[in-house]
This record gives structure tokens, C-alpha cells and sequence, in this order.
């Protein structure tokens, strides 16, 4: 533990080192500086914002409400305009969006601290637990994995994250609020459906000690059922669980549904 | 930047030995046997490293029935040290509540040398897989966070963790650690046939043993391989299925056809003493065992084809003295020292 805490304290400063630009544009000396940065993710269907019990239609005539929508964010990076890449903390680098822990405007908090002070022009993070954070078994979980299983993001028959949680029910033209469970996640090493998620920013976001700018990420959920691929529920896709045909398009699909709306530099 | 950089540095150093003070925290390493038969060790010992510290935890842990819901059912429960850690007599897992699992619980040895768990490999980690029994609602019942609090109010826990690791903490992270720790010191390697091969002792094999060996080698070796007598894949033996568990093995992770009743092949060091046998228990000797190989599996449209007969029958052709010189050999992979080893004891 004492050589893992060494290393990642030479890492860090190794990409401290690589990251903090001494100066920017305006002479300004960041060195040392860090700040915090809020990632704001907003559930929406198409241009209408997510609310459970709220029935939304999709392609082939099919419907869904949703009660219970969160998943698993984590491997958060930030790159600067020279190319310089910040890397959140690996131990804390992974998150529950849960659409539960919204505020009023249904948006969720994802709050990095400590991040080095610099301008960031993209933004990237995986969806779901890559391999080699999976590898690690149970080192530098913390009490992650406690909190997901709480989450009911940890399966217990098989041990796996899900990466994706989607309950409900749909309808179509001949069946009505039967039960709707997208459950996505890897299966131990057989089964990867890790995406990673790269966004370019629409302006720069400045990270100082003063300031807390958020990025406000949109999430069309409804780009898991129709996005890179349309699936049916009718055809299999109302029950998503480890299926090594559906999990992969579901995890390309959900690959698609982000995108960075806005910057608030304050 | 140099600065931050010893900034950095003397924080970790700081904190680290601070904790040491508070929590009495020592790590004395622990060494895992990689006995020369075997083949590569499958853990990343360097995540978690053995102490004596985090063995006793886990040996603790392992032994604890507060890790079930009703605070009596221990992992030790169904695996106890005198079968090489299974449930004796038992076909199916018993569990809270008077629950029963669906399958027959496997020996614990030799973890450190295994990439998958349980009879599907529906564990791909050493460490996640006491999540699967301790949530189970048939076995322990249990939620990990609930485990945790029984823990955090549990003052002789408070030290263990405290001494078994750096930041003392009472986590997930650091039960299931020290639960592997315990598995991973757990090694099965000095039965006869162990010593027989590393020429230990100046043991040998008896005739009958040896023309076991032989006949083990021709009949079985292909898939009971090395000296773990596992090749760690999922096959279908032709067993025919029983409609009261309707068990589809390998598939129910995946759903993919070709997976249909494919089991874990088995271990089998320690086989005289695990019975009953087969992934639900429903042969109770060695014998009822190669008999079914012998007379021929069912057919159930996915049986492995290494087990095709040129009659187009499922199964394994042995003699009666072929039988009877296998099971003379499988008995010398019973491995006293480590049936009766008090390091894995409770008591």
C-alpha cells in the first residue's frame, strides 16, 4: 500500500509536471493552482428533459417510462489547448450519475476537486468499469463497491458492475407496460462494453482555485434504443442483460448520448 | 513544481506513518507456496500482497457469521477444512432461512492458480467472488454494506483491520482483501502424487495406482489437465438435466446457445473427500461417477464432442480394472497436511 501511495504520489506530480501550464495567453502563472470542476449531466429524451413516470415514444411504434435511470461514469480526463491531459485520481475516478439525485432541474453533480488549474478544450470519460480497473479485483475500491451494490449497480449472481440502469416498462402496438430492464454491464474478462466517451468543448473551460465552472453535459437516453443502432423491445431488447449480441449495441448506443450543451465559467 | 512535488511526497510519508502509530498497523509477509508442479500462479499478488496481519483477518472473516443476514451462516458453513473446504454430504448449498442453493459447492484450494469461480465462472476475480454467496438470497443473504456496519461496530474487527491494513479502514475493499489473502494461502500441493512427482520422500505409487495414472492419462487428462487437473474450461458432460433445477450452467451468464449446460471442469486434488459430486451433487461416490462415464451421458444436443464415441453414443469406454486403478490414483491426490492444517483451522 505504501508503494502504491509513493507511486501515485510520483504519478501525480509526474502529471502535475506534464499538465500545470506555467503560463497562459495572458501571463497568468497557474503553477501549483487547482480548483474544482462540476460536470453537470441532464437526462433528456430528443430535445425534451428526462422525468420518471413520463411516457416517451421511439421507433417502431414502441413507448417507455422509466422509473429508475443511473450509470456509471468514471476514468474522467481533461486535455488543455498545448495537449496537456489531467487524469482525475484513479482510486476516486468513477461515478453514479443516478437520475434519483437530481435537483430540481433534474440535474445531476458530478464534483472533481482538486483539478489542476489550467484552460480545458475536451473532455473524455469511460461509461461503465474499464478492464483494468476490473483486474484489480478489490484494490483501490474503497468502499466503492459496497455503494454500488446499494446503487444496485453490482450484480449479485455474477460478479460484474452494471454500467447501465434502465428500469420501466414499454408498450407497443400489442403489448402494454410490460416490464422494461437494461441492465448493461461487462461480465468479468468474456465480455467488454466499456465505451469511452470523448467531447470537445464549445468554449474553453478555465479551472482556477476561484472560480467553479461546470460543464453541462446532455445525456438523449432515447440514443440507447435509436441511436447508432434502432433496437425493438418486441425483438428481445425490453430484457438486456448479458447477452453477448444486445449488450454491445446497447453500450455503442449509449456511447452516443452525450454531449457537452454549454460551459459556465464562473 | 519541486515544491508540490516533496509537498506531495511528505503529505503520503506523513500520513502513512501516522496511521502506523494509530492503528497498530504491521505487515509481516506472508509467503504463497508455488509448488513446481503447478502451473502459473493466476493472482496479482503485487495488488494485494499476504501478511500475517491480513490472513488472520481473513481466516476471521472467512469464519464469521456476520456476514450473513442472520449472522450464523459463515462461508465456512459449506466449506469445511475436513472435505478441502465443502459442504460434506451435502448435494446442494445450504443457506439462511433454510434456503437451498442451486448448486454443490466447490472445494477452496489452489484459488491463487485459477482465473475463474464458481461452477459457471460467473466470478472472474478471486476477490468479487465471496459478493456472490454473501448476496445470494438462498445462501448468506446478505448486502455488503450491511456486512460493513456489523464490522465498523465490532471492536475486535476495529483492530484487525486496523492492523492488517495501511489506512485501518473498514471497507469492502479491505474485507474482501483479507478474505483472499486467507484463499490465497490455501494451497493443495502435497498429496502422495505431488510428492511422487517432484520425487519427494522417496515416494512412489503402488502398481495400481500407477496403471491409474495411466489410464487417467488416456481417458481423462484432456480435460482434468496439469497438475491442477483442470484445463479451466466450461464443458457439457452429457449429464441429463434435472427438470426440478433446470440448471443451464454457462448460459445463464450470457444466454449464448453454445453455452447450454456447460460446467466448470473440476478440480481434482482433494476428490476423494469433496463427494458428492458433479455441479449439482447427485453422484455420492467415484464409482457412480465413472460408471455415468462409462455407460454414457445424454444427448442433449451439446454435449462435448471430445466425448463422442464412434457407436455416435456421449461417454468415456472403461474396464472394470480401468475404473478401479483411476480411483486408486485419484486417491493419492488427497492431501492430509492440508485437510488437517491448523493455519486454516477455527479453532
Amino acid at each position: 500500500m505504501k508503494i502504491t501511495k509513493i507511486a501515485f504520489a510520483i504519478m501525480l506530480c509526474i502529471s502535475m509536471i506534464s499538465c500545470a501550464s506555467d503560463d497562459d495567453a495572458s501571463g497568468e502563472d497557474l503553477t501549483g493552482q487547482t480548483g474544482e470542476l462540476i460536470l453537470k449531466f441532464d437526462n433528456g429524451v430528443g430535445d425534451q428533459d428526462f422525468i420518471f413516470g413520463t411516457t416517451y415514444s421511439k421507433s417502431n411504434n414502441e413507448s417507455y417510462k422509466l422509473d429508475n435511470l443511473k450509470y456509471i461514469i468514471s476514468n474522467v480526463q481533461l486535455t488543455d489547448d498545448p495537449g496537456n491531459v489531467f487524469t482525475y485520481p484513479t482510486a476516486d475516478n468513477v461515478f453514479i450519475v443516478d437520475e434519483a439525485n437530481g435537483n430540481n432541474a433534474g440535474e445531476i453533480y458530478v464534483v472533481l476537486e482538486n483539478v489542476t488549474a489550467a484552460d480545458y478544450v475536451s473532455v473524455s470519460f469511460g461509461v461503465g468499469i474499464d478492464q483494468d480497473r476490473f483486474a484489480l479485483g478489490a484494490d483501490g475500491q474503497g468502499d466503492f463497491l459496497e455503494y454500488a451494490q446499494d446503487q444496485g449497480m453490482f450484480w449479485s449472481w455474477a460478479s460484474g458492475y452494471k454500467f447501465i440502469r434502465f428500469d420501466g416498462t414499454f408498450s407497443s402496438d400489442t403489448m402494454t407496460d410490460e416490464p422494461l430492464n437494461l441492465h448493461m454491464g461487462s461480465v468479468g474478462t468474456s465480455l467488454d462494453n466499456y465505451r469511452a466517451v470523448n467531447l470537445t468543448l464549445p468554449n474553453t473551460v478555465r479551472v482556477r482555485e476561484a472560480s467553479q465552472p461546470e460543464i453541462h453535459i446532455v445525456a438523449d437516453i432515447s440514443q440507447a434504443f435509436d441511436g447508432e443502432t434502432s433496437v425493438n423491445f418486441m425483438d428481445g431488447y425490453d430484457q438486456v442483460h448479458t447477452d453477448a449480441n444486445e449488450t454491445p449495441i446497447i453500450a455503442n448506443n449509449v456511447m452516443g448520448m452525450f454531449e457537452v450543451h454549454h460551459i459556465h465559467n464562473n | 513544481m519541486k515544491k508540490v512535488t516533496l509537498l506531495v511526497l511528505s503529505l503520503c510519508v506523513f500520513s502513512c506513518s501516522k496511521t502506523d502509530e494509530i492503528n497498530g498497523y504491521q505487515a509481516t509477509p506472508l509467503e504463497v507456496v508455488i509448488p513446481e508442479n503447478f502451473p502459473q500462479i493466476q493472482y496479482n499478488l503485487d495488488n494485494n500482497p499476504v501478511t500475517q496481519e491480513g490472513f488472520e483477518l481473513g481466516k476471521l472473516l472467512f469464519y464469521e457469521g456476520k456476514l450473513s443476514s442472520n449472522d450464523a451462516i459463515s462461508c465456512a458453513f459449506c466449506h469445511e477444512q475436513a472435505f478441502a473446504f465443502t459442504h460434506h454430504g451435502h448435494t446442494l448449498s445450504h443457506g439462511v432461512n433454510g434456503g437451498v442453493g442451486f448448486r454443490n459447492a466447490q472445494p477452496i484450494q489452489n484459488m491463487a492458480y485459477q482465473m475463474e469461480f464458481m461452477w459457471d465462472g460467473a466470478a472472474s476475480h478471486l476477490d468479487f467472488q465471496p459478493i456472490i454467496p454473501i448476496t445470494s438470497e438462498l445462501e448468506m443473504g446478505e448486502i455488503l454494506s450491511n456486512v460493513i456496519n456489523k464490522l465498523k461496530n465490532d471492536a475486535g474487527y476495529q483492530y484487525q483491520f486496523g492492523r492488517a491494513f495501511e489506512n485501518g479502514e473498514i471497507n469492502s475493499e479491505n474485507m474482501l482483501k483479507a478474505l483472499s489473502q486467507f484463499m490465497n494461502m490455501m494451497v493443495s500441493s502435497n498429496s502422495k502424487y505431488d510428492k511422487y512427482v517432484r520425487g519427494e520422500d522417496n515416494v512412489q505409487l503402488s502398481n495400481i495406482e500407477l496403471d491409474g495414472l495411466a489410464n487417467f492419462e488416456t481417458n481423462c487428462a484432456s480435460c482434468h489437465a496439469t497438475d491442477l487437473f483442470t484445463d479451466h474450461t466450461y464443458r457439457n458432460n452429457g449429464l441429463s438435466v434435472n427438470p426440478m433445477l433446470d440448471d443451464k450452467g454457462r448460459y445463464n451468464l450470457f444466454e449464448n446457445p453454445d453455452d447450454l449446460y456447460k460446467f466448470r471442469v473440476p478440480s481434482l486434488r482433494n476428490i476423494e473427500v469433496t463427494y458428492p459430486y458433479m455441479h449439482d451433487g447427485r453422484f455420492s461416490t467415484l464409482e457412480a461417477v465413472l460408471e455415468f462415464y462409462n455407460s454414457g451421458g445424454t444427448d442433449n444436443g451439446n454435449v462435448d464432442p471430445s466425448l463422442l464415441r464412434e457407436n455416435g453414443t456421449y461417454g468415456i469406454t472403461l474396464s472394470n480394472y480401468e475404473k478401479e486403478s483411476i480411483i486408486a490414483f485419484l486417491n493419492t491426490l488427497t492431501d492430509h497436511e492440508f485437510l488437517q492444517d491448523d493455519r486454516f483451522s477455527e479453532f
